[in-house]
């Protein structure tokens, strides 16, 4: 690859920052009433105590929950090597029990090295990972059982989660039953049998505070001072970062974002956007790398979409809205036309079309999904006889008229009136 | 092997030759004895890379998007979050994607969720394209995996991805020993789903989705690049949510001036189509934005531009200008109507991706085709019989009787009365209804029933023009006119313009529906029956029909004889009340057919039904 210059080897480092949850979440790890602290003495206490356990993570999408659970299991098995095996499940992959199941049964023959058969069936694979709880029970071995979108499990009979919980009660038994899950009431989804088996202890994972959040900016984005990079290099990097990060409109920029969404992730995705804009030639990150990164990544779909119809598409549009503003509670097509043409008479528009090209129109408004139709058969009707609704708000309606180059002023007329 | 050689590429052919926009061929293998390696995921098989200029330059009003893109990408071996690229159709979404990979040369798999229509065949090609397997004779044509289930095509992607990506690396380590023509960059390996939206309408779409979105965080691979492809912009796959939302990057519809550009490229002679382009230019984008519908009108237009000159390379000046376009204004407004009637892609008439809609679709424009060539290809007798379904399909069956009633006009009287407000009003509703609901079904006896009004209405005027004698032909159900109409019927039927709804379930037998629109039964009813009717029963069906009955049908003879079953009456009242009877019969009691050869049975059931 030859000699690279050093901004291009600080992008790729920041860049594999980002894209890596373990390097993030680190640093949270330290302090002792972290969830890192909390969830580690419990899966240790269980490991050395030779018990059951069961808990639950919860928190929003993004928060960090699966990371800081990878932190503590990589841990641990170093801590303890040979006396942990994981099964990792996600719902979204294993909700159906027989396919849990099997997948339960594949992972613990990699973990033993023993031979793992496609063809058993479900009762068989049931009762193999019975009888290897067992024996990992007598060998004094933990197995823990992550549940990634453990609410995803609870559709249907919650076979697997009751037959796991079931042999968990059993003391010649040693594992340990991780569900993460984003809805708070995940445990409230079980059913009677399966939750008198389950322990109700729970981790919350909020968001972070603004300390919190400053000391994660610095830690993702300052280079690091050792000798990977010349060392004036480095120097001059994070002294422009941190006049960037204490300067006040980027605090700004980064509020407006965080308004929205201040988990961890969601902060991740637009430091990603902002880092991989970095202008390569002088090798800096500048604040108008997350000005843009900022508008990238915000964007108000509806609106643009607006601003990308035709002229005849915003007449179809605003006509629809007419027979809206009349409390017409259903229309189509037809009845759109219909609109569309007092429009024209009251108005002497020069935009009047014949009746196939507004067709074409509305057919790509439907593609743009801007509008729809509410029925969802089509029984056999012609388009132009389905009754069709908006998709945008009468807000959104005028905001993109207002932005759109070169609207006819009739049509705000309209809209307005 | 030549022959199979891989799927992907045609299909990549097949995407480019759709876009207008794009110029470069691409390159087809020639060599036959390639055996599959890494090269496979790289873009073409010999095309050389080509610079980031040249990328830009091919797709003229799509720099922001360009560079934005290479930036989310990155430098080589760099870990790039999930991409959700989206834009409306022709905007060079794929296009563009597709070009960047060949210019940073670096290995990908595209697979579009159009040609990998459910789950299971999307997985299998991802699957076959990582694992460098290719469908011959040898194999039986079989994927190299089989797998249906989320879990596991995890589990086989993560093996696959685990190979390729460690030998790509091995590859990069000697890349100084072997002298090679062409390797690819960087152990990255980029995803690419195409056509995103369609998963929508997937059975399973409510699993499949999350786990496509949230496949980054399932395999926790930083090797791997995923890039989801939409014409649908984020915000319509909310219902399905459960997933931390990816990047997005967003493709804009061209500008007016991005346009001009576009048609630029590649032409002949600049200034003449550039002078074309001021004049058509600006009046054809305020009715469309797509590239491609806007290439097949100029096409057309600019070779009516060019008519007048004799030299296709002279170069304008002003007086020309003036001239070509005074030349061309009058073809422009009609050209604009036309716009869409040649369609260029099937897929751009489709309003949406459900196949109901699909339907419909096709329907309509066969209906706007076929206005012209209508004359060539239908016998008069089908005419007669689309004339009459689109009767039947416009008209409640209540109206039936006053309609080809010759005595229609009896009770005028009663309605002549100045239209009170109220009864406006209720115009007006009905009005409204008729433009909700559309066209009606019919049972088939309505519709024969009609015909042989028709048919027997116009064969008589014809006869009566002819000869000038007293030919009436009421009695015409026996013509040839009447002949094979099931054949003609269901040959409608395969023509769309008449489709099969549903059976009732009272009656059970099969309900017909017309889908011609009002604009080609007026035209047909012009041409076949022109001048003999006057426009009557086309102005019924605006629903103006119940002011306008006082107009007497001309050309009928005021007989009291039944039209549909030949009784006779003394008196027109008795006649009226008669085909009442015809008209309640096709709900009361459908399954019992029009009886036209025995009179005599309906005289006999008449007092009943009177």
């Amino acid at each position: 690859m030859g000699r690279e210059n050093p901004a291009e080897k600080a992008l790729g480092l920041l860049r594999r920052r980002l894209c890596d949850p373990s390097f993030v979440f680190k640093p949270f790890s330290d302090s002792p009433d972290s969830n890192y602290s909390k969830l580690k003495f419990i899966i240790s206490s269980s490991v050395t105590e030779a018990c059951n356990n069961s808990i639950l993570l919860l928190g929003p999408r993004g928060s960090g929950k699966i990371a800081v659970l990878e932190l503590v299991i990589s841990d641990l098995l170093l801590e303890f090597p040979d006396m942990i095996s994981v099964i990792k499940l996600s719902g979204l992959l294993h909700s159906d029990d027989n396919c849990a199941f099997k997948e339960i049964a594949r992972q613990l023959c990699v973990e033993h090295q023993l031979l793992f058969s496609k063809m058993a069936s479900f009762d068989d694979n049931s009762q193999f990972m019975i009888a290897m709880l067992r024996e990992c029970g007598l060998a004094h071995k933990t197995i823990i059982f992550v549940l990634d979108e453990f609410d995803l499990f609870s559709q249907g009979k919650q076979r697997l989660l009751y037959s796991l919980l079931d042999a968990m009660q059993s003391v010649s038994s040693q594992a340990v039953v991780i569900g993460v899950s984003c809805r708070l009431d995940a445990d409230q989804l079980l059913e009677k049998r399966v939750r008198s088996r389950f322990s109700h202890r729970k981790l919350l994972f909020l968001p972070p505070n603004k300390e919190d959040m400053q000391r994660l900016l610095e830690n993702i984005l300052l280079l690091p001072t050792d000798s990977t990079f010349p060392q004036d290099y480095t120097v001059q990097f994070n002294a422009k970062l941190q006049n960037i990060l204490a300067d006040e409109r980027f605090k700004d920029v980064l509020n407006t974002y965080i308004n929205t969404d201040s988990t961890v992730n969601y902060l991740l995705k637009f430091l990603f956007r902002a880092v991989s804009n970095m202008d390569l030639v002088t090798g800096f990150l500048s604040l108008e790398n997350f000005k843009t990164a900022l508008s990238n990544v915000q964007r108000q779909p509806k609106l643009e979409c607006i601003k990308d119809c035709s002229i005849l598409e915003l007449y179809i549009l605003v006509c629809m809205k007419k027979l809206e503003i009349k409390e017409q509670n259903s229309y189509n097509f037809n009845s759109i036309m219909k609109e569309y043409k007092t429009v024209h008479d009251s108005f002497q528009t020069s935009d009047y079309y014949a009746q196939n090209v507004c067709l074409r129109a509305f057919e790509h408004l439907l593609q743009r999904e801007l509008i729809s139709f509410t029925d969802s058969r089509g029984n056999n009707q012609s388009i132009e006889f389905r009754p069709v609704k908006l998709l945008v708000s009468s807000h959104e309606l005028h905001q993109g008229l207002k932005s759109y180059r070169s609207c006819p002023a009739i049509l705000q007329k309209l809209m307005a009136g | 092997m030549g022959k199979e050689e891989s799927p992907q590429i045609t299909r990549r052919t097949t995407r480019y030759s759709s876009a207008a926009v794009l110029k470069n061929s691409v390159e087809t293998k020639a060599s036959d004895t390639n055996l599959p390696s890494l090269n496979d995921l790289l873009y073409g098989e010999e095309g050389k890379p080509i610079s980031l200029d040249d990328v830009l330059s091919s797709f003229p009003g799509r720099k922001i998007q360009i560079l934005e893109l290479m930036h989310i990408l990155g430098p080589v071996n760099c870990p790039m979050v999930p991409l959700f690229i989206y834009g409306g159709t022709f905007t060079g979404k794929t296009s563009i994607t597709l070009q960047i990979f060949r210019h940073l040369n670096r290995p990908f798999v595209y697979s579009g969720c159009l040609t990998c229509y459910n789950p299971r065949i999307l997985f299998e090609s991802v699957l076959n394209q990582l694992l460098l397997h290719r469908k011959n004779e040898a194999n039986g044509y079989s994927s190299a995996k089989r797998c249906e289930r989320p879990s596991d095509f995890v589990n086989f992607l993560r093996e696959a991805l685990v190979s390729v990506t460690t030998s790509l690396r091995g590859n990069s380590g000697k890349s100084g020993s072997k002298k090679s023509d062409k390797r690819a960059n960087g152990n990255m390996v980029y995803l690419i789903f195409d056509n995103l939206e369609l998963v929508r309408e997937w059975d399973k779409s409510s699993t499949i989705l999350p786990f496509l979105f949230n496949l980054y965080d399932i395999l926790k691979m930083p090797e791997l690049g995923l890039i989801f492809i939409s014409n649908t912009s984020p915000d319509t796959y909310y219902s399905n949510m459960g997933y931390v939302e990816p990047t997005p990057l967003y493709f804009s519809d061209y500008s007016e001036d991005d346009l001009r550009q576009i048609f630029m490229r590649n032409q002949e002679n600049k200034k003449l189509y550039s002078s074309f382009l001021e004049v058509v230019l600006r009046p054809f984008f305020r009715i469309t934005r797509r590239v491609d519908e806007l290439s097949t009108a100029f096409s057309q237009l600019y070779k009516k531009y060019c008519e007048p000159l004799s030299d296709p390379g002279v170069v304008p000046n002003e007086e020309m200008k003036r001239k070509l376009f005074s030349n061309l204004q009058p073809h422009i407004p009609p050209s604009m109507n036309d716009i869409f009637k040649v369609s260029s892609q099937p897929s751009t008439k489709v309003g949406a991706t459900k196949e109901a809609k699909w339907k419909s679709g096709t329907k309509r424009s066969g209906g706007f085709e076929a206005i012209d060539q209508l004359d060539l290809h239908m016998s008069t007798s089908a005419k007669y019989l689309l004339l009459s379904a689109f009767l039947a399909s416009r008209n409640p069956a209540t109206l039936d009787a006053s309609l080809f009633d010759s005595t229609g006009g009896s009770d005028n009287r009663k309605r002549k009365r100045k239209p009170s407000e109220k009864s406006l009003e209720q115009k007006e509703a009905v009005e409204q209804d008729l433009l909700m609901r559309g066209p009606g079904t019919f049972p088939l006896e309505r519709l024969l029933a009609i015909f042989q009004c028709i048919t027997s209405l116009a064969e008589g005027l014809l006869e009566e023009e002819e000869q000038g004698n007293d030919g009436l032909g009421v009695q015409g159900y026996d013509n040839s006119l009447m002949s094979d109409v099931l054949l003609q019927l269901s040959s409608l039927c395969n023509a769309n313009f008449i489709v099969k709804g549903g059976s009732c379930p009272l009656e059970g037998s099969t309900r017909y529906r017309s889908t011609i629109c009002e604009d080609l039964a007026l035209k047909s009813k012009q041409k076949f029956l022109g001048g003999i009717c006057k426009s009557k029963w086309l102005e019924n069906d605006e629903m103006e029909k119940r002011a306008e009955t006082e107009e007497t049908k001309e050309g009928v003879k005021q007989t009291n004889t039944c039209e549909k079953c030949g009784a006779s009456f003394k008196k027109p009242a008795y006649l009226k009340q008669h085909t009442r009877s015809h008209s309640d019969e096709n709900y009361k009691d459908a399954r019992e057919p029009v009886r036209p050869d025995l009179p005599e049975l309906a005289k006999a059931r008449n007092p009943t039904n009177g």
